[in-house]
């Protein structure tokens, strides 16, 4: 009898860091995460590798830790901006699901969307010799409204003919791949790289090989953009009556059409944000990260971007963090699989065990509040 | 031993925050209709729960046929003979009757001596013979979407009764039945008993208890006031227990000042989404300082009138005239601001976003103006003031005040919520479609006193109820509808609830 009252005892002590609900939002994502980390660890072990090692060398490869020698111009510094340059699209694409999700539509188009303001930007100024002070806000621009039109078509097919968006957006996917392969292929291509022609540096979003300090960094311009935009984006869905109306509507339409909310009119704006802040991530990724485009090939980041803005609670500050988290595990792959000899592969393994098990927070919020029900009667009947 | 096939004793159940069932006491006797009387949230549903092997007690026993045993889950009640009939039934729509009910007990059998199959054909007769018996009278082989609500309720019975209940607990059966239904359903229920069976039947309908129930445990707030028996207790007597105080059925009040036309609904059409006329030709005048109700069957077309007014139906044929103004084809939104105030029949999924707070529901149809944004931006201290002072004003309960998720509220603290929004917004007319759906004696007693209030200050009021007591009872002008169409139109002394009934049946043409 006592002992299972120990072990009760035990595991309500184990649930009470997560009980307290004001802090859900924070603690389930990072229990979450604790857990993956311990499934991959168990996953490296079996493998026959050391686990500790193994995250100590990602953190080293995504410029967390320091190494234990750079090559030359290069530093923790550098590895770090490279680490910041790779989070950048990643953290448009989760605030464009992550918007889109507030008002109850499923945004799979983000690839799409990137695709094609990522082209569009790429052949009306990364081709046109414009100078960079005029090129890069261009390259901006292009992106958001390019993105944006194409949300903003699927919102509308939503609200003319209630086409569902899941499908809508996986058939422009597939419809923005191949016509852009197309092009690319017939009027774009560089015949050595196989992919598009490379873009001029003046339009690029990240400065490459920048010399500071006899150092040579990528320095990701549209960084701080994302974290403005993030904050930006925070504020419109808490406090402004365009973010209350989209919410209301994500929440009960019906409810929302009967308050007055013009739904359809809301639909379609949540997916034109949506879709302008896919084109801000496609623009970062093919005209920052990347300088070119490769044909037939939709980013990954598109998808990612469905599980890390899971990760971050839909939340735009959350978001920030998951990405962060993500992208350190991604660019860290390479350090570690050479250093620990451990396949690059791993790190997707972990990745998709983080976010598998972010997808699990619903379940582990309902069984933490199971758990604290029983405490309470517990605890009554004992006094 | 007892008599009693059923006894609960010191029963108490915890939940975080509340006492559902504390030290409750009741034995049933085997053969009688034994009623669970109380208001919503009184702790009937908990108590019958435990029977019913949903939820274990934190203390107390229970015994069955004098033995005491412990009910760890639905299936274990179903082995001592108890079967639950839910108020929100729990059945597959795709499949028939008989699929239905064998669900989980699937009579198996073999062909050939080795491929397992479903006996559909000996269970369709089984259920048939079981539905003649007691009365219920359904055909096995149907699919349940083809069904009422009233034989889909039938489909519930025959499964409690097809897995050989013997103790069967009816958990608020009346609340989506019309009249008639329940007249019916009453009428099974005595068969059942009459057939030896035991019935405990929740409600918080005094009528229903007084036609059909032998005796009547009355709870409040979780503790049991009294054990009556009914034949020996007036209705006003059961409610007071229920209520904790004196309740008023007749709601006082003066008769009707009318003044200037406020709502004028002229030749109106409302068409379906198949098409098909649902509001056909529809005509009435409502005045200031008048409440005018609309009487009816369910789903002959009196919604549909009230969200074309309001403006969430598309109007076919006909105008609909604010204060003189032809509101038409003016928007939702636009409606509101002319003067409009609506209290939805669905307050779940069209009077509230159930996952929003309090304060942010009661400023919904406000959010977008002064004070509560302005440029845009909105302003949280206009609505966290906002909604303290309706909370305060309305009496409306919830566990963290303004910061309540709405969802968390009982439906008669949302009901309220929405009501006080409503009002709030201060229109000339105000709508209710079934204020009073769901909620308890003491709940409507207030809602009813509420309308009253408005019409007193000169609101125009237009009230679509399923309940006749309540149309009679608060109604200045009553406009019967029947098939889309108005029977009558009347002031409520000219007419008696009879001559109302008959209009409703489509049975009284002029």
């Amino acid at each position: 009898m006592s002992k299972d009252k120990k072990k009760k005892s035990l595991r309500y002590s184990l649930i009470r860091p997560i009980s307290n609900e004001k802090w859900q939002p924070i603690s389930i994502p990072f229990v979450s995460i604790i857990i993956s980390f311990i499934a991959a660890a168990i996953v490296i072990l079996l493998i026959g590798k050391n686990p500790l090692q193994a995250f100590y060398n990602l953190f080293q490869g995504a410029g967390i830790l320091p190494k234990p020698s750079y090559a030359g111009y290069k530093s923790m510094l550098t590895d770090f901006l490279s680490l910041l340059n790779a989070m950048t699209p990643l953290v448009f694409a989760s605030l464009a699901v992550a918007v889109a999700f507030r008002a109850g539509l499923f945004n799979i188009g983000v690839s799409g969307q990137m695709l094609v303001s990522g082209f569009l930007a790429t052949i009306i100024v990364g081709y046109s010799g414009l100078d960079a002070i005029i090129a890069k806000p261009l390259v901006l621009l292009i992106g958001m409204v390019a993105g944006g039109l194409m949300g903003g078509l699927v919102g509308w097919l939503k609200y003319k003919f209630n086409i569902n968006e899941v499908v809508t957006t996986i058939m422009l996917n597939y419809i923005a791949q191949y016509v852009i392969s197309f092009f690319i292929q017939m009027y774009y291509i560089d015949p050595v790289s196989r992919q598009s022609k490379y873009i001029s540096e003046a339009a690029r979003l990240t400065l490459v090989n920048v010399e500071i300090a006899n150092l040579k960094m990528d320095i990701p311009l549209g960084f701080i953009l994302a974290i403005i935009t993030a904050i930006l984006i925070k504020f419109v869905m808490d406090k402004t009556v365009v973010g209350f109306e989209i919410k209301a509507v994500g929440n009960n339409r019906n409810a929302a059409k009967y308050a007055g909310i013009k739904v359809g009119r809301n639909t379609v704006l949540a997916m034109v944000i949506s879709g302008g802040l896919a084109g801000l991530a496609g623009v970062t990724y093919y005209l920052g990260y990347f300088s070119s485009i490769q044909p037939k090939v939709l980013s990954s980041i598109g998808f990612d971007s469905i599980a890390v803005s899971l990760l971050g609670n839909s939340h735009p500050i959350g978001v920030i963090f998951s990405s962060f988290l993500v992208s350190i595990i991604d660019q860290g792959s390479t350090y570690m699989s050479s250093q620990a000899g451990i396949r690059q592969e791993i790190s997707s393994v972990i990745i998709g065990l983080i976010l598998l098990f972010s997808a699990c927070g619903a379940y582990l919020k309902h069984k933490v509040s199971r758990l604290k029900e029983k405490e309470v009667d517990q605890k009554e009947s004992e006094s | 031993m007892s008599d009693y096939i059923v006894e609960m004793k010191h029963i108490t159940k915890r939940f975080p925050g509340i006492v559902a069932n504390d030290d409750v006491s009741i034995g049933i006797k085997k053969g009688e209709i034994f009623a669970l009387l109380g208001e919503n949230g009184a702790g009937k549903s908990t108590l019958m729960s435990i029977l019913g092997g949903m939820y274990e007690p934190d203390e107390g026993e229970i015994y069955i046929r004098g033995e005491k045993v412990q009910i760890s889950s639905p299936n274990h009640a179903a082995k001592l003979n108890i079967g639950m009939v839910h108020q929100h039934f729990k059945l597959v729509s795709d499949y028939t009757i008989t699929e239905n009910i064998i669900l989980g007990v699937e009579p198996m059998k073999k062909f050939a001596g080795l491929f397992p199959y479903v006996d559909i054909r000996n269970a369709n007769r089984k259920i048939e013979e079981l539905s003649k018996n007691f009365g219920l009278e359904v055909d096995p082989t149907k699919k349940i979407a083809d069904l009422t609500v009233s034989m889909q309720q039938r489909v519930e019975i025959l499964k409690v009764l097809y897995r050989e209940a013997e103790i069967l607990i009816f958990d608020e059966p009346t609340a989506v039945l019309t009249p008639q239904e329940i007249e019916f359903l009453l009428g099974i229920i005595e068969g059942l008993r009459n057939g030896g069976k035991t019935i405990i039947l929740i409600t918080h309908k005094l009528e229903e208890i007084k036609k059909v129930a032998d005796r009547c445990a009355v709870l409040n707030k979780g503790n049991l006031v009294d054990v009556l028996d009914v034949k020996e207790t007036s209705t006003k007597q059961m409610a007071q227990l229920m209520v904790g105080r004196e309740v008023n059925f007749e709601s006082a009040k003066a008769p009707a000042v009318m003044k200037e036309e406020v709502l004028k609904v002229d030749h109106l059409t409302v068409k379906n989404e198949d098409g098909f006329e649902v509001v056909k030709d529809v005509s009435f005048t409502i005045h200031s300082g008048e409440i005018f109700a609309i009487a009816g069957v369910a789903d002959n077309g009196q919604v549909e009138i009230a969200d074309a007014i309001a403006g969430l139906t598309k109007v076919s044929g006909g105008k609909v005239l604010l204060q003189g103004k032809d509101i038409t084809n003016e928007s939702i939104r636009n409606r509101t601001e002319m003067g409009i105030s609506y209290i939805p029949e669905d307050r779940q999924s069209f009077g509230l976003v159930l996952d929003f707070d309090l304060s942010t529901n009661l400023a919904l149809k406000q959010y977008y103006r002064e004070p509560f944004a302005s440029k845009g931006i909105l302003s949280k201290e206009e609505f966290e003031q906002f909604g303290s002072k309706l909370i305060d004003k309305y009496d409306i309960r919830s566990g963290q005040g303004i910061k309540t998720q709405v969802r968390s509220m009982s439906g008669g603290n949302q009901q309220k919520a929405i009501i006080a929004r409503e009002i709030e917004l201060q229109s000339p007319l105000m709508i209710f479609v079934q204020p009073t759906r769901g909620v308890d004696i003491g709940a409507i007693e207030n809602i009813h006193k509420m309308m009253i209030q408005q019409r007193d200050q000169g609101k125009a009021i237009l009230l679509v109820s399923l309940e006749l007591d309540e149309i009679m009872n608060v109604a200045d002008t009553i406009g019967v509808i029947y098939n889309g169409q108005l029977q009558k139109i009347a002031s409520s002394e000219s007419l008696t609830t009879n001559e109302v009934g008959e209009y409703m049946m489509g049975a009284k043409h002029e």
